[in-house]
């Protein structure tokens, strides 16, 4: 009896983690995608003579995920802290795409 | 720099005053307390000068934090810090009720474990303490059974309940030690180890730091700031001697750092009597002074047999003797206003050290 019930839950751990995987993978390629238009900015930005970061600009991005995660009834406070790693990870995207677009320009 | 905001802010009025904050590129940590909300800037506070921070709507007060470390600053939390180690309900360290952490010094095989976790949650110990890795003076000396200790203190909790503290010496251990322990410690010799200190930053698990041999209270304050600074904020201070001229004892416990810390920082303090006397019968009198002074627990090192024990023989208590300080602190804990876990009997089965045995 018991061990059914133990077989049973495994199973549905299992599934579960299979479909987790499944969504980080999704995670990851919206993350990808994320990255390109980054480094589109990047390249932008140097063609119009601007820095790359831009303080404003990524407060206000934070603010509004901040905002639209607590619509949505997710802890905000981590939310923030998660974009602020994904605003960091774009931000070298754009250094990078700056460096090679400068390197091919010599 | 620390805002003060009024009571009952909204939320829109606090995104905005961040905002203002961070477009000028310094980072905002958020902390809320019972009565009022506190947001902590962190960066080039030159930059705020002309934001004008104090006019925007929810804003009481804009107070300068003029000390080199900010995150661990009293001024920087609403409240003091409450560390919760384990899952469930977990041991808390730094409310009330006062935290012990108590076992032996390295994990020396199942059964000593066994017996003295069993032994010092008995006598109303919250936290269980075990050294997997061990840090020695001399490299010829027993420097512990490694992941096979760490497996046996997951067992032992898994029997007991109580959670696992447990040291970290290198980079290179914190994923495993994190798999298994529900709380990293940082030992006195590796208190300014700035690599290993980031390092236990990145995982979420509690921390207990402790001040190393020659390490100043502002030394220690910052090393903390380190772990902060990586995004974690559960880390206990431990006060565990420092080394003076003094040789009567092993190091010198400097009970006066116990409030100048709890004045400095809304961090945990605790206190490792053991390490700081060296001698079995000077942990009673040290644990006194710590909770007199306002530690908010203590780490005392209890083996099942000190006289085998293949490291810190001398400072190691019997379960009895253990068991015999923690009734008398009951008295002092008392008089500081603090409350004790009650003795909490359990009647664990020693496994076999037989390999294969139990299973089905």
């Amino acid at each position: 009896m018991n061990q059914q019930r133990d077989a049973k839950g495994a199973a549905a751990i299992e599934s579960l983690r299979t479909r987790i995987e499944k969504t980080d993978d999704a995670l990851l390629a919206l993350l990808q995608r994320r990255m390109t238009l980054a480094r589109g900015i990047g390249r932008a930005k140097l063609v119009a003579g601007l820095p790359v970061l831009d303080p404003a600009r990524e407060a206000r991005v934070v603010r509004r995920v901040a905002t639209r995660a607590r619509e949505l009834g997710m802890p905000a406070e981590e939310v923030r802290s998660l974009f602020w790693s994904v605003i960091a990870l774009c931000r070298s995207e754009q250094i990078h795409a700056r460096m090679s677009a400068a390197r091919a320009a010599k | 720099m620390i805002i003060v905001t009024r009571p009952h802010i909204t939320d829109a009025e606090l995104d905005a005053i961040r905002e203002a904050v961070e477009r000028a590129g310094l980072q905002t940590h958020l902390s809320r307390g019972e009565h009022r909300t506190i947001v902590g800037c962190i960066g080039d506070e030159r930059m705020l000068a002309e934001v004008g921070l104090a006019t925007l709507a929810g804003v009481e007060s804009v107070i300068p934090v003029l000390k080199p470390y900010r995150q661990v600053a009293r001024e920087f939390r609403a409240d003091p810090t409450i560390v919760v180690v384990g899952e469930g309900a977990g041991a808390a360290i730094g409310g009330n009720e006062l935290a012990v952490i108590a076992g032996p010094c390295s994990v020396e095989g199942r059964e000593m474990l066994f017996s003295a976790a069993a032994s010092v949650r008995a006598a109303g110990a919250t936290l269980l303490r075990g050294g997997a890795y061990k840090p020695r003076s001399s490299p010829y000396a027993f420097r512990g059974l490694g992941e096979e200790a760490l497996a046996l203190l997951a067992e032992v909790r898994a029997e007991t309940g109580l959670p696992i503290v447990t040291e970290v010496m290198d980079t290179r251990q914190v994923d495993v030690v994190a798999e298994h322990a529900d709380m990293l410690q940082i030992g006195a010799r590796n208190m300014q180890n700035f690599a290993l200190l980031s390092a236990v930053g990145d995982v979420r698990r509690p921390v207990l730091l402790k001040r190393g041999l020659s390490g100043t209270i502002e030394e220690l304050l910052l090393a903390a700031e380190y772990i902060l600074a990586r995004g974690n904020d559960q880390v206990v201070l431990c006060e565990r001697g420092i080394r003076t001229f003094e040789t009567a004892t092993r190091n010198t416990l400097d009970v006066g750092a116990i409030p100048v810390l709890k004045r400095e920082t809304h961090l945990p303090v605790i206190v490792d009597p053991s390490h700081a006397g060296g001698k079995s019968w000077l942990v009673a009198p040290l644990s006194f002074a710590a909770i007199a002074a306002g530690a908010d627990g203590l780490m005392i090192e209890v083996h099942p047999t000190p006289s085998t024990a293949r490291s810190d023989a001398e400072q190691s208590l019997t379960p009895d003797e253990f068991t015999n300080v923690m009734t008398r602190l009951r008295a002092f804990a008392a008089a500081a206003g603090r409350t004790m876990a009650p003795p909490n009997v359990l009647h664990v089965n020693t496994p076999p050290d037989a390999v294969g045995a139990g299973a089905s």
